[in-house]
């Protein structure tokens, strides 16, 4: 169990075989990041997909630096509303872990189909909406970015090195509760 | 592995009359939803029809006149003790199921009797009366060898095809048997006959359990690899001699034991406990579960083991240390809660395997292959530039920028996670040299700190303005920036 920390600690938290993690927050608040490095420990074992809705933005550096296989990763891109279901289903079939960029306009029901297709396939899914928040029942753990705060620069000096992040995370049997990491 | 199995079908009876119908029952599922069921009958109850595993109420009213009482596994064991210790004469590191069940790996003692035939019949000598002796490859077989022998020991030579004959209920999965009997599959053969693949995929982890138990392969036939240190032990500077104590800390140990390897993500099938007296007596028994142990199940046995040790020859001078060694590890057995630290999730998964491809491929045929990509590193002083992109599938172009060369001038610090194909526009305001507000979608954010600028000399000779790079940090987020002569870029999202 999480318990709410007064320090800073690394990220507790897994991607398990047949569970949704959802990560709610607009981009800069750190979660691509903390969605790539849920790909880790799948990709010691198995095929990863990120898929990439925002037409090419996603870059696999991230990803490799925080130690995932890269010859392990691979990036699907689709933006398309209409498809991104088709070809996320598609890859859960087959692949050990799916990090997904979730484009708006795709629909509450067939989001609940991917996530039974997940627990179906044993295979962990990490959704990331790009707008707004995921329906309720899907996820087993969401985390939601509150703050970020980067420590390296200094008006010009030095650069970035670490960041701090702030969650939100509620889950099926979780109380919700708030969460600093390094991540 | 050459098993021999000693079962006392009449254990839990002692000290009932033998000339009214009695058994003893036990909690357990059977028939007609009973929470109760037999243990042990004696033999006018057999006559009266009663059998092993058939319900408490089933039973009463087959025999109405029946004494019955609970079944004491504590009282049980303690009397079990000097049975086990004798066969221990004979062979070192008997297992002990439960009271009345032992297993006896033949394998170490072979040569020193000269034979099957031989040990065997020493074994069936220190047994005595009462006792069903069975022998056949691993555990499961020898239990069932046992259960089947009457007067004689039943040797299994080939034990593929004596638990090809044995009926489906021997896998003691109640759900499951009733599916495996509605589709026909009477007899272990009959399961063992299908495909593993099948029966896993429909059944899961205990079909697949159910599959090899058929099939002959008792445990799984590659075991986990055993982490170093697992053994828990405890010492008492103050002697423990009453049986209060010694069962107080026996449940602590235990649940030490069961939490050290609830973090491993394993349960062992095997539990050495050795307790050692003030006098420097040294006893060690090994209890054995077909199941994986949990932790109310090991607390019983080692508390038995130690009452049994205590109310028995006694432990002189108290208990002053108490150890527990698992062995036999196994991967399932418990069900993982989401945020526990464990590898294990992942390690049952099959790397190998092909569907992988086949979706990709299938991927592919959705969103055209440009859109499926691999990538590698290479060099470059931008992170857009030191990914080398291929389609999934296609071998990698040679690298254009060598990524092991320097690259003095590439951007420092973390890469960011999110990068646009081509440099985006961006609102900055300065004051005085220094970036002072960013404009993110339609509001402006404050910036709270920066770094850079690092030069960017363009390759001229294609064109390209020389550049300077900002990392600006607002409360929103931090940001990779260009800025090239009066207009300024976005270049990465630190996301």
């Amino acid at each position: 169990m999480l318990t709410a920390l007064a320090q800073p600690q690394k990220l507790p938290v897994e991607l398990a075989p047949g569970k949704i993690v959802g990560l709610e927050g607009p981009a800069g608040l750190g979660l691509t990041r903390v969605g790539l490095s849920l790909l880790i420990a799948p990709s010691q074992v198995g095929t990863v997909v990120a898929i990439d809705a925002r037409g090419g933005w996603l870059s696999p550096l991230a990803a490799w630096e925080v130690g995932v296989k890269p010859s392990r990763l691979v990036v699907v891109r689709c933006s398309n509303p209409r498809l991104w279901a088709k070809v996320c289903a598609a890859v859960l079939e087959g692949v050990a872990a799916v990090y997904a960029e979730v484009p708006t306009g795709v629909g509450e029901n067939e989001l609940r189909r991917l996530a039974a297709l997940t627990r179906a396939r044993k295979a962990g899914l990490a959704l990331r909406p790009l707008r707004g928040q995921l329906p309720a029942g899907i996820t087993h753990l969401r985390l939601k970015g509150r703050a970020v705060s980067w420590e390296g620069p200094e008006r010009g000096h030095g650069s970035l090195t670490e960041r701090q992040l702030s969650l939100e995370v509620s889950g099926k049997s979780l109380p919700w509760q708030e969460l600093q990491a390094t991540a | 592995m050459r098993t021999i199995c000693v079962w006392f079908p009449d254990w839990p009876l002692a000290g009932m009359p033998e000339d009214v119908c009695g058994f003893v029952y036990e909690e357990g599922r059977a028939a007609g939803g009973e929470t109760e069921r037999v243990a042990a009958a004696n033999r006018l109850a057999r006559q009266a029809g009663v059998t092993i595993g058939m319900g408490r109420r089933a039973s009463e009213a087959l025999c109405p006149i029946a004494t019955s009482k609970a079944r004491d596994l504590g009282e049980e064991t303690r009397r079990f003790e000097p049975v086990v210790a004798s066969l221990e004469d004979l062979v070192p590191r008997i297992e002990v199921v439960e009271p009345g069940l032992v297993l006896i790996a033949v394998e170490g003692s072979l040569r020193f009797y000269g034979g099957e035939d031989i040990l065997l019949d020493k074994v069936i000598g220190t047994a005595g009366p009462g006792a069903r002796v069975g022998l056949a490859d691993g555990p499961f077989a020898a239990y069932w060898a046992a259960r089947t022998a009457v007067n004689e020991p039943n040797v299994v030579e080939n034990t593929m095809e004596f638990l090809s004959r044995l009926d489906i209920s021997v896998i003691d999965r109640e759900e499951m048997i009733d599916t495996f009997r509605w589709l026909g599959l009477t007899t272990l053969g009959a399961l063992g006959e299908l495909p593993r693949a099948a029966i896993a995929s429909r059944f899961g982890d205990e079909g697949l359990r159910a599959h090899r138990l058929a099939t002959g392969e008792d445990r799984p036939v590659n075991p986990r690899p055993i982490p170093p240190h697992l053994a828990v032990e405890a010492h008492y500077d103050d002697p423990l001699e009453s049986l209060d104590q010694v069962a107080f800390s026996a449940r602590a140990l235990s649940a030490r034991l069961m939490n050290d390897l609830r973090r491993e993500g394993i349960a062992p099938h095997r539990v050495e406990i050795e307790a050692e007296s003030a006098r420097g007596q040294v006893r060690r028994r090994v209890w054995r579960s077909a199941d994986p142990f949990l932790e109310y199940s090991l607390v019983e046995r080692v508390w038995w083991q130690l009452r049994a040790w205590v109310e028995g020859e006694g432990v002189e001078g108290g208990l002053v240390r108490l150890r527990l060694d698992p062995s036999d590890l196994s991967g399932r057995g418990r069900q993982l809660a989401l945020l526990e630290q464990s590898e294990m999730g992942w390690e049952t998964y099959d790397a190998n395997r092909p569907e992988a491809e086949r979706a990709l491929h299938r991927v592919q045929s959705l969103v055209g292959p440009d859109e499926v990509l691999q990538g590698e590193r290479q060099g470059g002083r931008m992170p857009g530039e030191q990914v080398l992109w291929f389609r999934f599938g296609e071998e990698p172009t040679p690298a254009e920028r060598d990524p092991l060369a320097p690259w003095p001038g590439a951007t420092p610090g973390p890469a960011p996670a999110l990068v646009p194909p081509e440099p985006r526009p961006i609102d900055i305001e300065w004051e005085g040299g220094m970036p002072h507000r960013v404009r993110l979608g339609a509001r402006w954010e404050q910036v709270v700190n920066w770094a850079g600028p690092w030069r960017l000399l363009g390759r001229w000779w294609k064109g390209e303005e020389a550049a300077d790079r900002y990392q600006i940090v607002t409360s929103a987020g931090a940001f990779l920036v260009i800025v090239r002569g009066e207009r300024t870029f976005l270049a990465g999202i630190y996301d």
